[in-house]
């Protein structure tokens, strides 16, 4: 998968898992901040797209500094996740 | 539209019985929770399943962390839950130079570690679901304060703040949280308290019913209410 097709269907998540009927998944920019501003997402509605991330990705999402970046926007989320994924699959190391 | 669910807890008797009966005769589906009286439990289930209902009973401590996380997430993998009425308490009064650590523990841990076990497990399902009504029996006492239960006063108004906390954090869900706050109740929880001098300082001079409050509940559990989060609302028989 391309970056540009990920950050396509991080969008699309979003919209569902926090049923943003309003949001045309292509109305959100992939460097936009999620939270306080732009999409204006709450803290709850991070526990929603967390945890919608790590049924989907199938990587471990904890409280920590490292995610809370992650969660600045979709580029950031992508990265987040490409990351995890590779780090799950190759090296031998586990992604946690 | 599926049939909307409610837990209860501490629904053997008193109010938590009277809102049970309520709010299955308003059409809901009835998770009953008790410690001690599972034959009286048993007994409320039965009149709802007469009502054709369904009705759950799950037996455990709401202060016990464990126990009330696995009660709940086995409750949970059989139904929904739409509608969580923390109603479990428990009186020890003693004036507080006398107050002992079980009875301080006792009553704040049922009400306050009893509401954070049962509701928590409840809430994320209601926020992904867009809809659900959390509803905290309170006190007068938790209001006013009270001589000699200074543990039920504590536990009460500590129940009231987490209330106006938790609407805020759920309100643009469509969840809405509210606590009751009845006054003088005829229920085996008042056998000790001294009736005829407390019906002095009540306005109607009579003291309240399980059904009136339940009455209340059931309103704040139904869609009629959909406005209203973050109060409490006292049911005593005066201002």
């Amino acid at each position: 998968m391309t970056p540009s097709e990920l950050h396509q269907e991080i969008k699309q998540l979003i919209v569902e898992a926090l049923q943003l009927q309003d949001v045309d998944p292509a109305s959100i920019s992939d460097t936009d901040a999620l939270f306080g501003d732009g999409l204006n997402l709450d803290s709850i509605d991070a526990l929603e797209l967390a945890t919608a991330i790590a049924r989907k990705y199938d990587v471990k999402v904890s409280q920590d500094q490292e995610t809370r970046d992650a969660f600045r926007s979709v580029r950031h989320l992508a990265e987040f996740i490409t990351m995890k994924r590779a780090a799950a699959t190759g090296g031998g190391h586990e992604g946690r | 539209m599926t049939r909307k669910v409610a837990l209860i807890t501490g629904a053997s008797r008193g109010i938590g019985a009277a809102v049970a009966r309520t709010l299955a005769h308003d059409g809901l589906d009835i998770v009953l929770t008790c410690v001690h009286q599972r034959a009286a439990a048993d007994a409320v289930a039965a009149e709802i399943r007469e009502l054709g209902r369904q009705a759950w009973v799950a037996q455990f401590d709401v202060k016990d962390a464990e126990r009330s996380r696995a009660a709940i997430e086995q409750l949970l993998a059989q139904t929904e839950i739409h509608v969580v009425v923390n109603n479990a308490g428990v009186v020890a009064d003693s004036v507080f130079p006398a107050l002992s650590p079980d009875a301080w523990h006792s009553v704040v841990d049922t009400s306050l570690d009893g509401f954070f076990h049962v509701t928590q497990p409840l809430v994320m399902p209601m926020v992904r679901r867009r809809w659900g009504r959390i509803i905290n029996i309170a006190s007068v006492s938790g209001v006013n304060g009270n001589r000699g239960q200074v543990n039920y006063c504590a536990a009460k108004a500590g129940l009231i703040g987490a209330t106006k906390a938790l609407a805020l954090e759920l309100a643009s869900r469509n969840i809405t949280v509210n606590a009751v706050a009845p006054g003088l109740i005829d229920t085996e929880m008042i056998t000790s308290a001294p009736v005829e001098e407390i019906l002095k300082h009540i306005p109607m001079k009579r003291i309240g019913t399980a059904q009136e409050v339940a009455d209340l509940v059931a309103y704040l559990a139904s869609d009629k209410s959909a406005y209203m989060t973050g109060q409490v609302i006292s049911i005593a028989g005066g201002p």
